[in-house]
């Protein structure tokens, strides 16, 4: 069911794409209300569209009727925080976030694999950790821009997903009491996302229970206008391979940045061999 | 097939092209990004002929291997030394002065008519940068030669 709504979701979004004429930088739809293509709670959607409307980063939003579903469409800006995080010396990627539905779609197959935690890595405005917390999962969003951690810190008046201003390379895990997590990494595997997912996979592997207990989640390109990895997976694979995971599910979600581009961001899920 | 004198000629036009470009370049204090990045690539078409060419110098007219030298030591004197370290400081002010008024401009609501436009100096900030990151690569290239 899940894989579906994930279907469902790039396709809207290819019809979303034809319909907008708007001139905002970002842009992105949440269904209105449940319906055959979208069957989520009512409730879930509610609290969807309540952290995009109090998420300062949206600045306008409109009705619309995209195929059979009618959306609300919010606007948004991020060139503020973009300019703020290229500044950052230790910022590894700029914020770039993937869109609000297909947060809640990559942290349903998470709760869906069997884990019970979500760490959000480099988590923008914490919408991953967010959604985690919608599906009463438990979250922690680690993200190194202080300005992005104070826009977080407006929206945990909802659900609280436990923003951290931390570096997530030197972040002590331990202290978070992890049992069954699932990292979602964020950033491209060419955008800075190899040195992150290293970094963090070193830390948490030397954490007693965590290394066979722990998923990760990545978030890849098909795009060629990146270098692909010898070992594919979307340009992970290499970092797969050297640190024994495999890949046990793989959904393919837009983002902001896929906006424009005919495949959207490759999220593999992966464990421990 | 191509002649000698084919080859002469192209060269010859190339190297006017940008001997014009570098005149320009002197001359001109407010050149676009789109300028000073067409100035780059004319300076790497001509120093892979010049290269190239060399590479064949057993079959080459005389006249056409002292054009080369000659090319070779407009690009380093001219543009590697003076135009080039310019185009690089004049790209890096740019960049600070953008950054600077759009931080400065930051604050407070803005209507989406303000926001919309805002994001086109931010658009072209961001191609600012990767100009700077061209001609950085550029100085690279020049200093692992």
């Amino acid at each position: 069911m899940i894989s579906d709504i994930a279907k469902n979701l790039v396709e809207l979004k290819k019809e979303f794409v034809k319909l907008y004429d708007g001139n905002s930088q970002i842009q992105e739809f949440i269904p209105k209300s449940k319906s055959e293509l979208f069957p989520i709670e009512e409730l879930h959607l509610d609290l969807l569209h309540e952290f995009a409307t109090k998420n300062p980063i949206y600045y306008n939003s409109f009705e619309k009727k995209i195929g059979s579903v009618d959306c609300i469409v919010y606007e948004g800006d991020i060139n503020k925080y973009w300019l703020n995080s290229i500044q950052h010396g230790s910022s590894k990627a700029p914020f770039s976030p993937t869109w609000i539905m297909s947060g809640y779609i990559g942290t349903m197959f998470a709760k869906e694999l069997g884990y019970s935690e979500v760490i959000d890595i480099g988590s923008g405005d914490g919408r991953i950790a967010y959604c985690a917390k919608v599906l009463d999962l438990e979250s922690h969003s680690i993200e190194i821009d202080d300005m992005l951690v104070d826009l977080q810190h407006l929206l945990t008046s909802t659900l609280n997903f436990h923003p951290y201003c931390d570096d997530a390379i030197t972040f002590d895990y331990s202290s978070l009491n992890l049992l069954r997590p699932i990292f979602f990494i964020g950033g491209l595997a060419q955008m800075g996302g190899i040195f992150l997912a290293t970094g963090v996979l070193d830390k948490v592997n030397l954490i007693s229970n965590l290394k066979q207990n722990s998923g990760w989640v990545f978030a890849g390109t098909l795009s060629q206008k990146y270098t692909p990895d010898p070992k594919n997976e979307a340009g992970w694979g290499t970092l797969i391979e050297k640190n024994n995971l495999k890949s046990i599910q793989r959904v393919s979600l837009p983002a902001a940045w896929t906006f424009h581009e005919s495949d959207d961001v490759q999220y593999i899920f992966t464990e421990s061999i | 097939m191509t002649s000698s004198k084919d080859i002469s000629q192209m060269f010859d036009s190339e190297s006017k092209k940008l001997q014009n470009l570098i005149d320009t370049a002197n001359s001109k204090t407010d050149m676009n990004i789109h300028d000073i990045v067409d100035t780059y690539y004319q300076v790497m078409n001509v120093s892979s002929m010049a290269t190239m060419l060399k590479q064949q110098t057993y079959s080459e007219p005389s006249h056409l291997l002292s054009k080369i030298q000659e090319t070779e030591k407009m690009i380093s004197e001219k543009f590697d030394s003076i135009i080039h370290p310019n185009f690089l400081l004049k790209i890096s002010l740019s960049i600070q002065e953008m950054t600077k008024n759009l931080q400065s401009g930051n604050s407070g609501e803005k209507l989406k008519e303000q926001i919309e436009s805002d994001a086109k100096l931010f658009e072209e900030l961001r191609q600012t940068m990767s100009t700077r990151e061209f001609v950085e690569q550029y100085e690279n290239g020049i200093f692992h030669d």
